[in-house]
């Protein structure tokens, strides 16, 4: 979502930046070399003393830190609290608490990531404005990796501006200089006269003063939190089963709905047969055709509503895709890349010619992902209630409140009701995975709590609905083709992949206007290998449309690109009768960051010794989000083609990892959510539709096949860079390269294996074509 | 109307008798802490203790629970608010990432180390088959045996 909307805020940013400019041009633009701080001011509001947009404290001494990040499981709340409390210079204890604010100020706004401009590094009037336009926008959202680098900074001002102001409030109170004041462990302490006042004490007069206009950061050498694992804030509640989710909510008057959506994506509802006859089911309020595309039905219980809902006899119009299937969608992207016009991502000195050059040794090979789905374990789910008085408010577990906002609005609308405002509460997400970036289930929610005005309408997705009807990574193939010079190094790389533009897609359901496809940067995310030193590169695409809805997915490009890329500098190191670490370590000659975190996962994995027949191993390395993430995969294969992913090594440098603990939870359960999708994901079409529907037939990893992964942490002293997608990346390549490794069988396809029910709940993964 | 203990507590509840447990749980006594993950017990988020035994309370209806004594996740802690023995483990380990899942683990791993205080990696295998979608694997099988060796010192 941010990705697709910084396309947008660019535009309107443009716009708004004329303006500005000649406004500076006129008035001088000293005032825009800095870029000054949101949401600084205090105030008081009930009992809570608001030192800032972030800091709010209680005369007890509690801190409730304000973190407009949705909280999917990657522990953002605790690392941003991390920031605003070392700078509070308060222990990281259970005084702290984090709530995501409701009110969309501006200084939530996720301007970092249109603008991927770091706010430590923030100046001019680009800034300034983008900051202005996305603020009144009310931009706030969760992804691309880039919660810690757009808030990290703002969120350490803040802690420290709220010290500021408490020093200040004590050094009037107690009338001595500030100078002569310390604080810590929530006190601030005179040694002189030995007096002591608590946070607590001085958060009412503090939250009153003014802010200061720069306020000083503690020095990186004083920081006793950043940088030292601390423990979630939010696992104490899910131990418990506290009612955290979306899906948790219980409000007074609640009315419950279930929802079917067309097979075929993009049929609309051509007649009900049964309304009635549903309508008279236990418990049932309602039967709805939303917006000509989807019918809900609403009943006291999700239960009853579900139950009726199985029962609806619903004709679907046609739309042309009824005959759609895997077989035909995959043969679609072949042809594209065989027949279309390509969109020039990149073109760097001749790759034509030198890959035409006779004495070059070609390397040429093709690769192809299928489309797969999140299988958040919270299926979507949304509560909407809009009030006689026109007030509309949402409970939901999202990415976006932006989207929420926008998607109630719409959805109410299509009801013919215009709420007067829209309030949105982020809950804890069960999962996300770029999921619940979409406008969809507030919308339809919304449309439903338009029809039963004062009452809040829980509207959940079954499982089915979630796999079978909901929103898809595309699909890709690509061919890769290198021209290796006397060294068996590339002289050129060229590269061409065919998949369905999530930008245009995304747009088309969620912006009043649909982007063109051309250029999607999400399509080629992982493919242009810059960091691999190759003198003649170029990176094309195309896009290949069809009736699937896309959306973002963890790592997006990422997923597909770096299996293509990865795999095939394998084979050029094959071809070059080079080892693939050795190869790469070549190719990075003039990255040694990359080479640091290279030579730390063949370290770990201990690259070269030897395996015994039917094991082997792969490595693969990916820049991604601002990081850097290598990873060796161990497997052994069976006679029987069974395959066993033993281990996974991971060496990543995040740059400064705030909470250590929690970047290394990422990357484990990144890698965990890749070997999933590398050996078992996979969606199929027939007749239009989507095939699979529960996790029997999209299987997820369990315990029994989870392989044990070993994490390290390389710091090569850069800023805090993405953690929450790196760790998926490498993941699919490098058990590719592992099963080469294993059985000289180069897989170029995923899913890399098929899963066999081998019990309850047990299964087993097992190459595809074994003989071959 | 089914008769039960859940957490302790009698309760009875009006209910159709093709509703699964864990809908008469979550809308009918307002517990939030068994998930609807899937519906058709491949999950285990909707894990819950029947007397004794973990259940995938999506595929378990009211005439199956006629007097019996339920635990969900709410009931592991004691009245006192303390953690259990395995809700510490998990906490220490820091297991959780999203979370959904882990009411189902609690259960599961519950059951399973009343009847094997001290299980190899093979029989948590072969008990713990639940779905973790952000991947905490690695951790909740840290925690189990965590949990196993504090339970084996008293």
């Amino acid at each position: 979502m941010p990705r697709l909307l910084s396309r947008r805020t660019f535009l309107l940013t443009g716009a708004a930046l004329g303006g500005t400019a000649l406004v500076a041009a006129i008035g001088g633009a000293g005032y825009l070399a800095t870029v000054d701080v949101d949401g600084r001011d205090g105030f008081l509001d009930g009992d809570r003393a608001v030192l800032n947009a972030f800091v709010v404290l209680h005369d007890d001494g509690r801190v409730v830190v304000n973190v407009p990040k949705t909280e999917m499981g990657q522990g953002i709340h605790t690392g941003l609290a991390i920031v605003v409390a070392e700078e509070l210079d308060i222990p990281f204890d259970d005084r702290i608490s984090v709530v995501f604010p409701t009110d969309p100020h501006p200084a939530y706004s996720n301007w970092f990531n249109a603008l991927q401009i770091r706010p430590e590094e923030a100046a001019g009037p680009v800034v300034w404005v983008g900051r202005r336009v996305l603020g009144q926008m009310g931009f706030i959202a969760t992804g691309a990796s880039g919660s810690t680098m757009g808030m990290w900074h703002p969120m350490r001002q803040a802690g420290a501006s709220a010290r500021h102001m408490l020093l200040a409030a004590a050094a009037a109170r107690l009338g001595v200089p500030v100078a002569e004041l310390a604080t810590g462990d929530g006190f601030v302490r005179h040694a002189g006269s030995g007096q002591s006042l608590s946070y607590g004490e001085l958060a009412r007069a503090a939250a009153l003063l003014p802010p200061p206009d720069d306020p000083v950061l503690k020095p990186r050498a004083e920081w006793r939190l950043i940088g030292r694992s601390q423990p979630r804030v939010d696992l104490p509640d899910k131990v418990r089963g506290a009612p955290v989710f979306g899906m948790d909510v219980m409000l007074p008057g609640m009315i419950h709905a279930a929802i079917r959506h067309a097979p075929v994506f993009g049929a609309e509802v051509a007649s009900v047969a049964n309304t009635a006859q549903v309508r008279a089911e236990p418990g049932v309020l309602d039967v709805a055709v939303i917006n000509g595309r989807q019918v809900a039905v609403v009943a006291h219980s999700w239960w009853q509503a579900e139950q009726a809902a199985s029962l609806l006899d619903i004709a679907w119009t046609q739309t042309g895709d009824e005959a759609a299937n895997s077989a035909g969608m995959a043969a679609r992207l072949q042809a594209a890349l065989n027949n279309s016009e390509p969109h020039s991502h990149i073109d760097d000195g001749d790759a034509a010619e030198a890959l035409g050059d006779a004495a070059a040794t070609l390397v040429e090979a093709g690769y192809d992902v299928p489309f797969v789905t999140h299988a958040c374990m919270e299926p979507v789910n949304a509560t909407v209630i809009i009030r006689d008085d026109g007030t509309a408010e949402a409970w939901i577990s999202t990415q976006s409140p932006m989207a929420v906002r926008s998607g109630v609005a719409r959805g109410a609308g299509w009801a013919g009701v215009e709420p007067s405002s829209v309030t949105c509460n982020v809950t804890m997400n069960g999962g996300a995975f770029g999921r619940r970036s979409d406008q969809d289930v507030a919308a339809e929610a919304a449309f439903l709590a338009a029809r039963h005005r004062g009452r809040p309408v829980k509207l959940i997705w079954s499982r089915e609905e979630d796999i079978a009807r909901g929103l898809y990574r595309s699909h890709a193939a690509c061919r890769l083709r290198a021209a290796l010079g006397p060294d068996g190094l590339p002289v050129a790389y060229d590269a061409l992949v065919a998949a369905q533009s999530a930008f245009q897609s995304i747009g088309s359901r969620n912006l009043p206007f649909t982007p063109g496809p051309d250029g999607d940067i999400l399509s080629v995310e992982g493919l242009d290998k810059l960091h691999y030193t190759i003198p003649n590169r170029r990176m094309r695409s195309i896009h290949v449309p069809s009736h699937m809805p896309i959306h973002f997915w963890r790592s997006n490009g990422f997923s597909f690109n770096t299996f293509f890329t990865e795999s095939f500098i394998d084979e050029c190191a094959q071809a070059a009768g080079a080892d693939p670490l050795d190869y790469r370590r070549a190719l990075l000659r003039d990255t040694p960051r990359h080479l640091a975190v290279l030579d730390r996962v063949a370290d770990m994995a201990g690259w070269g010794s030897p395996m015994a027949p039917g094991r082997g191993r792969g490595i693969a390395i990916e820049e991604c989000y601002r990081s850097v993430v290598a990873q060796v995969a161990e497997v052994t294969v069976a006679a029987d083609g069974e395959i066993t992913v033993d281990r996974v090594f991971c060496a990543v440098d995040v740059g400064m990892a705030i909470n250590p603990d929690a970047v290394v939870a990422q990357m484990e359960g990144g890698i965990l959510f890749g070997v999933t999708s590398a050996l078992m994901s996979m969606i199929t079409l027939d007749r239009g539709a989507v095939v699979e529907s529960n996790f029997h037939d999209f299987p997820i990893q369990r315990l029994a096949n989870a392989p044990a992964v070993k994490v390290a942490l390389v710091d090569t002293g850069l800023p805090p860079c993405g953690a929450g997608e790196p760790g998926i990346v490498p993941v699919a390549a490098a058990l590719a390269n592992a099963i080469h490794a294993a059985t000289g069988r180069r897989l170029r396809s995923l899913p890399l294996a098929r899963t066999e029910t081998i019990g309850e709940r047990r299964t087993r993964s097992v190459l595809r074509d074994p003989a071959a | 109307m089914v008769e039960f203990v859940v957490n302790g507590r009698p309760v009875n509840v009006e209910t159709d008798a093709a509703k699964p447990l864990l809908w008469i749980l979550r809308e009918d006594l307002g517990m939030s802490g068994p998930k609807y993950g899937c519906g058709v017990a491949q999950c285990g988020a909707c894990r819950v203790l029947v007397n004794g035994v973990s259940r995938p309370s999506c595929v378990t209806y009211p005439g199956d629970v006629v007097g019996a004594n339920i635990v969900t996740v709410e009931g592991l802690a004691a009245p006192d608010g303390s953690l259990s023995v395995i809700q510490q483990a998990w906490i220490d380990e820091q297991v959780p990432q999203c979370g959904f899942c882990q009411p189902g683990f609690l259960i599961a791993v519950t059951a399973l180390l009343a009847e094997v205080p001290r299980p190899t990696d093979a029989q948590i295998d072969a008990a713990v088959t639940n779905i973790c979608r952000c991947g905490t694997y690695p951790r909740i099988r840290r925690a189990i045996h965590r949990a196993a060796a504090t339970l084996a010192q008293g």
